[in-house]
């Protein structure tokens, strides 16, 4: 039996929230898919878009970018900001032809480590019959 | 009706009262229809100008050049630099406004409107006429351009010579100017976002086919960036080196930089350099269309810069170059701003 | 050995090169461009001319030198990689895309021969067209020692006589390609010789750009170093990559490890264009740039082309194509250029 096709998602997850709701599900001892790369940022505003081209391009299959909800922001409103980049970068994905499942944002809190396990497995099951990304994937 | 002979008389002025440093405008070229820029520091020189349907290119890029002059020199000039506008060219004056790269004073805009017309693209005029060689192009009254070649005069319907930017102009006269030359005509498009929508209705794999095909063509010349005016960083992702290396830069610090994009024009380079090119235009194309045309392999770049142009403005009601004052689009935000994507 | 061939024959020929990989002109969008075929009904020798030129197939803009990957003992792996073994042909070329050639030549056969540009040389053999009228606005192949139907570099240089070509080849290459269909070639009468005359005579006047006094040019050159000229000049210059990396002659490059995985390191060391017009050029690791300006770099394509490749090799580093002055954004005309040189402070 050919062996089942295990996506990998890179996340970028900000330092306050998601991170710490990342942290959660881990201590809590929830079970999620093992799929993702966990990347600390300090906020979810400071990332930017090429810092998600390259994880495509350095053969990413998703892309997770996650902060706290409006108007939780530790920098007050880094979010906001990342709402219209990430809101851009997604339209802009989408239209130059990678599958819009590919690239996802979300809101998880410090204390949402059951939604971030959710949100993963989502991902996992959404990515799994996309098979390997290869489009924008690295053919130097 | 823009007169050259008006135009040329309140450059001769301004250059007589020295009111600017220089003037750049549009001469005839020496090897082809379209016109090339002129730097005309004399008044006599002001002969020289020219004005009509085929001055297409967006002058404002020079300021980026001026200013990095300027910035080398011990007692600079502080005069201003007198330019001629068109619609979209004034546009991109609005934004270098608004993102403080220059400075009101430091511009003297010459603003002609584009005659509720626009200006026209080569290749499709070549295509039309058929290698007969062109001697002038006007403007007429009613959306027609007049050819004059060696064969005599003919009435070409604008819409089949424009360029495609003009096409799809919103606003063909100048947005702000010291002079303005010819009236503010309106003119309505029914979809100016026509072409973006052909591209979205097709399927995910059949935009990817396209952007593939087009991107591949790639060879990195940048003649997209050299020739933008918002592209005027002094850094850029896509040069090797691209980061200013100073004495004190240590050989550590230039080992860990990260190169972003690799010099091998190959597909995925070419993807990321492409979409971070329109990604940092966003909200800041004035879709002036110069990096379409300047691309010797043809590549639709301003599908990229449109698509993005489009969003902004149904995602946050947001439209580029024309108020200096407003603030940039992704440094603002609004609290009703759009989150259905998020989870 | 001069044959000719009717127009239909062509395909016919074509299908028995098929051991080959056979390049032509095809229309792109709004441009032409040299594109492997395997269809030998897709040759077209009337077109205008390529945006690239066949340097891109004989020096292309992407070289891999070799593969390296990082090993946990501590020997490195490095594997060498070559051009792949496979003759080519490429229909089509113009005559001043091949005398380009023969300068690169002589740059990557100096006392070091470049193995990968000549092992891609080597086996490819040139099919030329000659330019019975200009097939481009700024052609000036005349005013730098070349001409239209000029036969430097090229193994077999076909040339349009109505309903046939008239066929000259110059080399072993050309000859074994007319070897393996010797059907098709008939000796010429003397009818054709007399139609490629006067087509060849017409064709030099149909050229109408050129240079005046070219040879004045690079003793002025020399005194021109530090003029201002060149301030004034390239006033418009964008700094882009149009003029040189579509110029047929220019063939600077740059080697870069490009790495493909961190961890084991695996990358690949990787040869691609470059061109002094890019700032980075000539960027010293000390943050110092010689060339700082685009005044110093619109300089240095003029001297190289015009004084330094005529002190070194006795040519002119230019065979008159037009691309940089068509294909430039901004039409900075290299004739024009040139006039004002000849003519400065006279």
């Amino acid at each position: 039996m050919a062996e089942e096709f295990e996506p990998k998602i890179v996340a970028f997850l900000c330092k306050w929230c998601s991170s710490a709701g990342s942290d959660l599900a881990g201590v809590s001892r929830m079970e999620y898919p093992y799929n993702v790369v966990p990347i600390t940022v300090m906020c979810s505003g400071s990332i930017s878009p090429l810092y998600i081209l390259s994880a495509f391009s350095r053969g990413a299959d998703g892309v997770l970018v996650s902060g706290c909800h409006p108007g939780d922001c530790h920098y007050i409103k880094g979010n906001f900001y990342a709402r219209r980049r990430i809101a851009l970068i997604n339209k802009l994905l989408d239209f130059i032809g990678l599958e819009p499942q590919r690239f996802q944002m979300s809101w998880v809190s410090a204390a949402e480590g059951t939604k971030y396990t959710e949100i993963i497995k989502d991902f996992v099951k959404e990515l799994k019959p996309l098979g390997p990304q290869t489009k924008l994937g690295r053919d130097l | 009706m823009v007169s050259l002979e008006d135009l040329k008389k309140e450059a001769k002025q301004i250059l007589k009262e020295n009111k600017v440093k220089y003037i750049i405008g549009y001469k005839k070229s020496t090897n082809g229809l379209m016109p090339v820029p002129a730097f005309i520091k004399e008044p006599e020189e002001v002969e020289k100008l020219v004005w009509d349907p085929t001055c297409v290119f967006n002058l404002t890029r020079y300021l980026v050049d001026e200013k990095r002059r300027k910035t080398k020199e011990k007692e600079p000039d502080e005069r201003p630099v007198g330019l001629v506008v068109k619609g979209c060219d004034s546009r991109a004056i609005n934004i270098l406004l608004q993102e403080k790269f220059i400075n009101r004073e430091d511009v003297y805009l010459l603003g002609v409107s584009c005659e509720n017309t626009g200006v026209l693209d080569e290749k499709k005029l070549t295509k039309k006429i058929k290698g007969e060689k062109v001697k002038k192009v006007e403007f007429d009254e009613k959306d027609n351009f007049i050819i004059t070649t060696q064969e005599g005069k003919t009435k070409i319907p604008a819409k089949e010579i424009l360029a495609n930017r003009c096409l799809e102009c919103k606003a063909n006269f100048p947005v702000i100017y010291d002079v303005l030359l010819g009236e503010k005509a309106k003119r309505s498009i029914d979809n100016p976002f026509e072409s973006i929508e052909k591209i979205e209705s097709l399927s995910t794999e059949e935009r990817w086919t396209f952007w593939k095909k087009q991107l591949d063509k790639c060879i990195r010349c940048y003649a997209c960036r050299s020739v933008c005016p918002m592209c005027y960083c002094d850094e850029c992702v896509a040069d090797t080196i691209s980061f200013a290396v100073t004495a004190d830069t240590t050989a550590e610090e230039k080992a860990q930089k990260i190169k972003w994009v690799e010099k091998s024009p190959v597909s995925s380079e070419n993807f990321i350099y492409h979409m971070v090119r329109a990604i940092h235009l966003a909200g800041r194309c004035i879709d002036c269309g110069e990096c379409e045309r300047a691309c010797p392999l043809d590549i639709p770049l301003r599908f990229l810069n449109r698509k993005l142009e489009k969003e902004a403005k149904e995602l946050f009601g947001f439209e580029a170059g024309f108020d200096p004052d407003q603030p940039s689009l992704i440094s603002c935000f609004k609290d009703e701003d759009p989150e259905d994507f998020i989870r | 050995m001069q044959k000719v061939l009717t127009k239909k024959s062509l395909p016919q020929w074509v299908k028995k090169l098929l051991s080959y990989t056979i390049y032509t002109p095809v229309e792109e969008d709004d441009h032409w461009n040299f594109v492997a075929t395997d269809n030998p009904e897709d040759i077209n020798l009337d077109y205008p001319l390529t945006t690239l030129s066949p340097k891109k197939i004989i020096f292309p803009q992407r070289e891999i030198f070799l593969e390296f990957c990082d090993s946990t003992e501590g020997n490195p792996e490095v594997k060498e990689v070559l051009p792949a073994e496979k003759s080519a042909v490429i229909f089509g070329v113009r005559p001043c895309d091949a005398k380009a050639l023969t300068f690169t030549d002589k740059v990557f056969g100096g006392d070091f021969k470049d193995i990968y540009y000549w092992k891609r040389r080597n086996q490819t053999t040139l099919v030329g067209i000659s330019c019975n009228t200009p097939p481009y606005t700024n052609c000036f192949c005349v005013s730098v020692n070349g001409s239209p139907y000029s036969k430097e570099g090229l193994d077999i240089l076909l040339t349009d006589l109505g309903d046939k070509y008239f066929v000259e080849t110059y080399t072993k290459k050309g000859e074994k390609l007319l070897n393996l269909a010797k059907g098709l070639f008939k000796s010429p009468t003397a009818k054709d010789k007399k139609d490629l005359e006067k087509i060849r005579i017409d064709s030099k006047k149909k050229i109408k750009r050129q240079i005046k006094n070219i040879k004045k040019i690079p003793p002025k050159l020399k005194e021109m170093f530090d003029s201002p000229f060149w301030d004034e000049e390239s006033m418009s210059c964008l700094r882009c990559g149009i003029c040189t990396y579509l110029c047929p002659t220019c063939h600077c490059f740059d080697i870069n490890d490009e790495i493909t995985s961190s961890s084991p390191i695996k990358g690949k060391r990787i040869r691609t264009w470059d061109t002094c017009q890019f700032p980075d050029f000539t960027m010293h690791s000390s943050g110092h740039n010689p060339r700082p300006d685009k005044a110093s770099r619109l300089r240095q394509r003029i001297l190289h082309k015009f004084l330094y490749f005529v002190d070194r090799y006795q040519n002119y580093q230019c065979t008159g194509c037009g691309r940089c002055i068509s294909l430039c954004p901004v039409g900075i005309d290299l004739l024009e250029v040139l006039d004002k040189v000849r003519d400065y402070g006279s």
